[in-house]
């Protein structure tokens, strides 16, 4: 499903990404993993195309075609979701309003008929009750005034809508209490399907408890630095990135091949 | 300026215009009927208009709004000539139910809809022919109240010194008048020039009155000339609020580009009253709002808000004072602009709290998004306050959209156009969401976004 081959990027100029390859199948889960500025928020916004991270080489390939070619909406449309870090507030826009309007940009650009409010309510009902999230959070505005708690969930509600084939969570856990990070991740493993592939960007092992990956990469100095299978995860929480940077990769690499 | 103009005019400096105005007035006789009183206040206005001529940038009130647009008029004062029509095309919100009247060029007509018990609403000269005193002394009392004096009220003095036409509505104590609809409709060609209506409105203590305002046509009309001759509009609104009196005042506005709209507004309040203004506005060739409101008594309340999106060569500007004269008295302005193209927006607020009027609480608002680089809005909060116990809050921005909201928006499948109309549309709603009637949000939050800049700097695809 995703290919990426020697990805390079900067971002204001400066190299975030040397040289990243990776490759995430249909009904796959991929953790990536890494300290701080190792460069995994920005390969998630490489991905879903955000202004200002600028590919200088490299490819990455959705479905066999060049990912890099579409705009944000034509890659969403395709099929690509990322569920952001830090989701934005928009007031005065609601819900129903937002969501309604992106499924009818999807189903347009499928060659499908748009769905009328009652449809959509319908639609989403469902996947309100599967989330555990209050209907009342369709008539508010996008994440105005919204707890970390409630916005993340209104990532994985959103997504849940758009049904993506792609998913990438970017620190989807970071603020969550560990109530609201079970429900995140039921919300997630819900979605998973053998149509579907997800790559979960997060700093931390904790989350990796509920939503079980089939492989992890570790991202470092912007290139992976490990894979390995979902107990390379639990290693590398146990040993800390720094182990990692003082020239643990060798270690690491043995324990992945395991 | 073609060569056809008999004078070279510059901005702040339409003196051919101002001259042949002057000329009017002196040639105007009493108005049959009228009382002594009247005659002498139009006397002292015509002279004051004579003496000062037209305001220019050098008037501070002034400084953003250039009156060149006045040149493409007529100089005839219109607005005597009852025969002449409106352009039939309809109000910017079609269908609203409601007493009151429609005005085109010299003529008013009322609605078939008759007013509740209570209210009385007909010409400000049967008015004063008419044998209801206590309106006619509240008649006598708004008109002395109008400030004329200086060439900033320029317009004031003009629209005061001629005769007519004008409307007055009254609501007895205690009575809700509910919805009264006003419609101000340039008329299409018939007759060009200025014209200078007036429109009071007097609430006794505990009547509640909602006016509504229409100016210009729907939507699908601007954006486009369809006038063959320059048409404007000076129109002069007074409204005295007794003890507790509540109006809800809302103005939409949407000339065509060179619809020229002047308006002056005063409100008087006695304690414990409510004034609430709400302004939509499409701006046009030059339009003007000038509200002024006078917290005379404890607790009264005023609430100025408003939205405008102009595109093109559009022009907007308001302008609000309101005056804290009383204790315990509270004002919030709470303005929107959205401007694209190379239209010009002005908003300058402001609040000043006497002596004596403590306890007050002033929220002033404004936030603009310009949408191209030859947009602009100059705009100035200014706060007075000469009290104690004052909370006051003001704040003034001008900027562009929030680039992660649009991408926001973008990856969820969203087009750029999309998210950008969506985006701006929602700053903009922030005003019409504060109309108590859900059905009014939406139809003037509709009417807004019709008019929004359809070319996006961003997404252009030239240049």
């Amino acid at each position: 499903m995703l290919q990426i081959r020697n990805l390079h990027a900067a971002v204001d100029g400066k190299e975030i990404l040397k040289g990243v390859d990776l490759e995430v199948n249909a009904g796959e889960v991929h953790a990536i993993m890494g300290p701080n500025g190792s460069g995994k928020s920005t390969l998630a916004n490489v991905i879903a195309g955000r202004d200002g991270y600028e590919v200088t080489a490299g490819e990455v390939l959705y479905q066999g075609e060049n990912l890099l070619d579409w705009a944000p909406e034509e890659r969403a449309c395709r099929g690509i979701f990322l569920a952001f870090q830090y989701p934005v507030e928009i007031p005065g826009v609601n819900n129903t309003y937002f969501l309604r309007a992106a499924l009818n940009a999807h189903r347009k650009f499928h060659g499908e008929p748009e769905l009328d409010s009652m449809q959509f309510l319908q639609r989403v009902r469902e996947k309100l009750e599967v989330l555990h999230i209050d209907e009342d959070l369709l008539h508010r505005a996008v994440n105005e005034g919204f707890s970390g708690g409630e916005k993340k969930r209104n990532e994985i509600f959103q997504m849940a809508v758009l049904e993506p084939l792609l998913a990438v969570l970017d620190e989807t856990d970071s603020g969550l209490d560990i109530d609201a990070l079970r429900t995140v991740a039921e919300g997630v493993n819900r979605l998973r399907s053998p149509e579907r592939a997800m790559i979960v960007v997060t700093h931390y092992q904790r989350l990796l408890e509920y939503i079980v990956p089939d492989r992890v990469h570790v991202l470092a100095d912007g290139r992976i630095a490990a894979s390995g299978g979902k107990d390379l995860a639990v290693q590398l929480e146990e040993r800390g990135y720094t182990w990692l940077e003082e020239g643990g990769i060798g270690e690491l690499e043995s324990a992945a091949e395991a | 300026m073609g060569d056809t103009q008999p004078t070279q005019l510059r901005s702040g400096n339409v003196s051919p215009l101002v001259q042949r105005w002057g000329e009017t007035l002196t040639e105007l006789r009493p108005a049959s009927g009228e009382p002594g009183w009247l005659a002498e206040i139009r006397t002292r206005a015509a002279d004051a208009f004579r003496r000062n001529g037209l305001p220019g940038n050098k008037d501070e009130a002034w400084k953003y709004t250039s009156l060149r647009r006045l040149e493409e008029l007529d100089p005839d004062l219109g607005g005597t000539d009852p025969a002449s029509a409106g352009h039939d095309a309809g109000p910017p919100l079609p269908g609203l139910a409601g007493f009151g009247f429609r005005w085109s060029g010299g003529r008013i007509d009322f609605r078939d809809t008759p007013a509740p018990e209570g209210v009385t609403i007909e010409h400000v000269e049967d008015a004063l022919a008419g044998g209801n005193e206590p309106v006619k002394d509240q008649l006598k009392s708004l008109f002395e109240s109008i400030e004329f004096g200086s060439r900033a009220r320029a317009f004031e003095a003009l629209n005061t010194a001629l005769p007519g036409p004008g409307v007055v509505i009254h609501v007895a104590a205690g009575v809700d008048a509910g919805r009264c609809v006003a419609e101000w409709d340039l008329p299409l060609a018939a007759e060009s020039g200025m014209h200078n209506p007036r429109l009071y409105v007097v609430l006794e203590a505990g009547a509640r009155l909602e006016l509504i305002e229409q100016h210009g046509g729907e939507p699908a009309r601007s954006g486009s000339a369809h006038r063959d001759v320059a048409q404007g509009l000076n129109l002069l609104f007074r409204a005295e609020l007794s003890e507790a009196a509540v109006l809800q005042h809302v103005r939409i506005q949407n000339e065509d580009n060179d619809g020229i709209v002047l308006t002056f507004a005063g409100v008087r309040q006695a304690a414990s009253s409510r004034y609430r203004f709400s302004g939509f506005d499409t701006g046009g060739g030059l339009v003007r709002h000038a509200i002024e409101c006078f917290l005379q008594g404890p607790g009264a309340q005023a609430e100025v808000q408003g939205a405008f999106v102009t595109d093109g060569e559009r022009h907007v500007d308001y302008h609000v004072c309101i005056d804290h004269q009383a204790a315990d008295c509270s004002s919030d302005q709470f303005f929107r602009g959205v401007l694209g193209g190379h239209s010009r927006g002005v908003f300058n607020g402001k609040a000043v709290i006497r002596a004596g009027a403590d306890g007050a609480s002033v929220r002033q608002s404004n936030a603009n998004l310009l949408l191209s680089r030859e947009a602009e809005i100059d705009t100035k909060p200014e706060l007075e306050i000469h009290a104690d116990e004052v909370e006051a809050s003001h704040g003034a921005t001008v900027g562009q959209l929030d680039e992660n909201a649009v991408f926001y928006l973008r990856s969820r499948g969203l087009s750029e156009a999309a998210a950008r109309r969506i985006l701006t549309t929602a700053f903009c709603r922030a005003v019409a969401d504060r109309l108590d009637d859900p059905g009014m949000s939406e139809a003037v939050a509709g009417l807004l976004e019709r008019a929004m800049p359809r070319e996006m700097p961003e997404t252009a695809p030239e240049k």
